[in-house]
């Protein structure tokens, strides 16, 4: 009996849940370096106002930087745990690829419900435009978890990978930090890029996961 | 044969560039930069798009030769893409006071050069020949989708200093007509050189060396 | 039924050739051995059975008479028990059948659960709720096993399989294998053991510098 892609997936994403939520360490360290990285600035700052451009870019440096220190690891993960040939074995590449998508993105949700509201209470930070201000967040991340389950599945059995998975990322999320910038520095000030960016993301984030979908094939099966 | 032409293009090209393009308007004999910048920016963004060719075609069917075509590509376009950024920063010197201002096209060719390094970076942390190819095959068509996003949000994101393109989006030339034929004779000549320079290095026996450590 | 067959493959490890031109087929039905002295590649013949490795030159195709078989539909009837093989750590034995068995479109009722159990010689209360992980390496084996076992596979590619086992648990190794094969799966056994040789039904034998069969 063949498998529907989405009951793949939904057995993914809930293998991932289970697992994870038994292994804290995993997405504490991601949580913890997010924290600690978004006091140094508070404290730095000392309730000083940066002005909107630098708040902007501030938060999306803190995202960014925080996810790229879990994103990579649901697949270093299996490498770890030497479960990656039995998944390859028994797991469709789509299923996996969209079951870690879809958790990745979970993580950096969660990630984001903690660091966001913190963020605003210690920089200090007015938003004008809170549905921009969500949305651009939703799409940000949405990019970073596409990206980053392709990036992350390249990445797997290299020396020095979490560096690696920084560098590898960075070019390819570019078109996703720059605007985003551009539009949460709208959101705080209500002037700025334009919507029309947020369509951009978007449509980036959805070129990136087709992008990923087609690509992880060739990584996935050596036939 | 072959390098026999390149060398006579190449001079010719030199002794146009030196003796023969007017000067131009508002940049004087800065100009002369130009005529290297910009057909080693133009070739940067070729080999790429040769880099990730031979990624597509190795992945369908992998066969070392691809791998090495396609590797060598793009170490090379790293090459000529740091020239691109080194001349084009000492124009923007010249000509705007400034080495670096994040313009669209210097941004571009920054993201060229991270994209570079990044595949670069990647092919030296992974071990196993076969699943270095295939990752950098991998890497090279996904980063590749970054490129054409940034040329097109930049310049509307940012105010930019570049001279807007000598063929711009309705399709007329403003630029003196001499100045267009020695630039399209650069271009190619640049493209010739880049070319031979890539049969060269995928011939060549290998000593091992950064792009495919055992 | 299926059949793998290897044409002229050749394939190195770590640098170090493996095989060189090798040839072999395997047919379904029955025990097909696979032996030789350790680091001659049985562990690495058996990736490349299953399409689980690529050959450096050469192919090998796997058919299900006379369709090609690949990728999904391959790994599908696959079944493997290798000694690297893992299960999650932090599940049970049970969430770890159910989540991979469930991605070969299969359930797992629990009389089932409990039947595989039995068969494989694994106690279910010692097995409750407790972490894959925390298994003993005799524990683990037999999981690998009840894995297989439920998931219908039709070419078992078994690695050292009796490895860690006490006689009852290799008696039961044999038996299911041998069931398999009456019922026309592929079987591949890499063993070092000369007992375990002498019951199948066909031998190939690695070996050599590099290895051609023999």
């Amino acid at each position: 009996m063949k498998l529907s892609v989405w009951a793949g997936i939904r057995l993914v994403v809930h293998k991932e849940i289970t697992a994870g939520l038994r292994f804290r360490a995993a997405w504490t360290a991601m949580l913890m370096f997010a924290v600690t990285s978004l006091a140094c600035l508070s404290l730095a700052l000392q309730g000083r106002d940066p002005g909107p451009v630098i708040l902007a870019a501030l938060l999306w440096i803190l995202l960014f930087f925080s996810s790229f220190a879990g994103a990579d690891r649901v697949f270093t993960d299996e490498a770890a745990t030497g479960t990656l040939e039995v998944l390859k074995i028994y797991g469709p590449s789509q299923a996996v690829l969209f079951g870690k998508m879809i958790y990745s993105f979970g993580l950096l949700f969660v990630l984001a419900c903690v660091l966001v509201p913190l963020y605003l209470i210690l920089l200090d930070v007015t938003v004008l435009d809170w549905g921009l201000f969500s949305a651009v967040i939703f799409a940000g991340l949405a990019g970073i978890a596409a990206a980053g389950t392709l990036i992350a599945a390249l990445t797997v059995g290299s020396s020095v990978h979490n560096g690696l998975f920084s560098v590898l990322m960075f070019p390819v999320i570019l078109p996703v930090f720059l605007p985003a910038i551009g539009l949460t520095q709208q959101a705080l000030t209500g002037d700025g890029a334009g919507l029309a960016y947020l369509g951009g993301i978007v449509l980036y984030d959805m070129i990136l996961a087709v992008a990923a979908s087609l690509l992880f094939d060739y990584l996935w099966y050596e036939d | 044969m072959m390098k026999v032409c390149i060398g006579i293009l190449t001079a010719a090209v030199v002794f146009a560039v030196f003796f023969v393009v007017p000067p131009a308007e508002g940049l004087g004999y800065y100009v002369r930069l130009a005529f290297f910048h910009i057909p080693l920016a133009w070739v940067s963004v070729l080999a790429f798009f040769l880099g990730a060719w031979w990624a597509l075609r190795y992945l369908k069917s992998p066969a070392p030769i691809l791998d090495r075509r396609s590797s060598r590509a793009i170490a090379l376009g790293l090459v000529f893409a740091v020239l691109a950024t080194l001349s084009g920063a000492v124009f923007s010197k010249l000509t705007w006071g400034a080495y670096w201002n994040w313009d669209p096209r210097q941004t571009t060719i920054f993201v060229l050069l991270l994209i570079y390094g990044a595949y670069l970076t990647l092919r030296s942390a992974v071990r196993d020949p076969q699943k270095r190819a295939r990752s950098s095959a991998v890497y090279a068509l996904f980063s590749f989708l970054t490129v054409p996003f940034l040329v097109f949000i930049l310049p509307r994101l940012y105010f930019s200093l570049h001279p807007s393109p000598i063929l711009n989006g309705s399709g007329s030339i403003d630029m003196d007509p001499v100045m267009l034929v020695v630039l399209v004779a650069a271009l190619v000549d640049m493209t010739l050189i880049y070319l031979a320079l890539l049969k060269y290095l995928v011939a060549r026996p290998d000593k091992g060396g950064y792009l495919d450590e055992p | 039924m299926i059949t793998i067959t290897f044409d002229r493959v050749t394939r190195s490890f770590g640098g170090k050739p493996l095989f060189d031109s090798l040839d072999a087929k395997i047919r379904g039905g029955k025990i097909t051995a696979v032996t030789g002295p350790n680091g001659s590649g049985k562990s690495t013949f058996l990736r490349l059975a299953g399409h689980l490795l690529r050959p450096d030159s050469g192919q090998v195709s796997v058919k299900c008479d006379d369709a090609e078989l690949r990728r999904a539909d391959y790994r599908d009837r696959l079944g493997i028990v290798t000694p690297e093989l893992r299960f999650y750590p932090r599940l049970t034995a049970y969430e770890n059948m159910t989540f991979f068995l469930g991605l070969r479109g299969k359930t797992l009722t629990t009389d089932t659960y409990r039947d595989l159990l039995k068969r494989v010689g694994l106690d279910e209360t010692a097995v409750r709720g407790k972490f894959a992980g925390a298994f003993s390496t005799g524990m683990r084996q037999r999981l690998k096993f009840a894995v297989l076992l439920a998931s219908g596979a039709d070419v078992w590619l078994l690695d050292e399989p009796a490895a860690n086992l006490d006689a009852a648990g290799r008696a039961m190794i044999l038996r299911e294998a041998r069931q398999a094969a009456a019922s026309g799966a592929v079987v591949l056994w890499a063993t070092n053991d000369a007992g375990e040789e002498e019951k199948a039904d066909e031998v190939i034998r690695l070996g050599g510098n590099p290895a051609r069969r023999s």
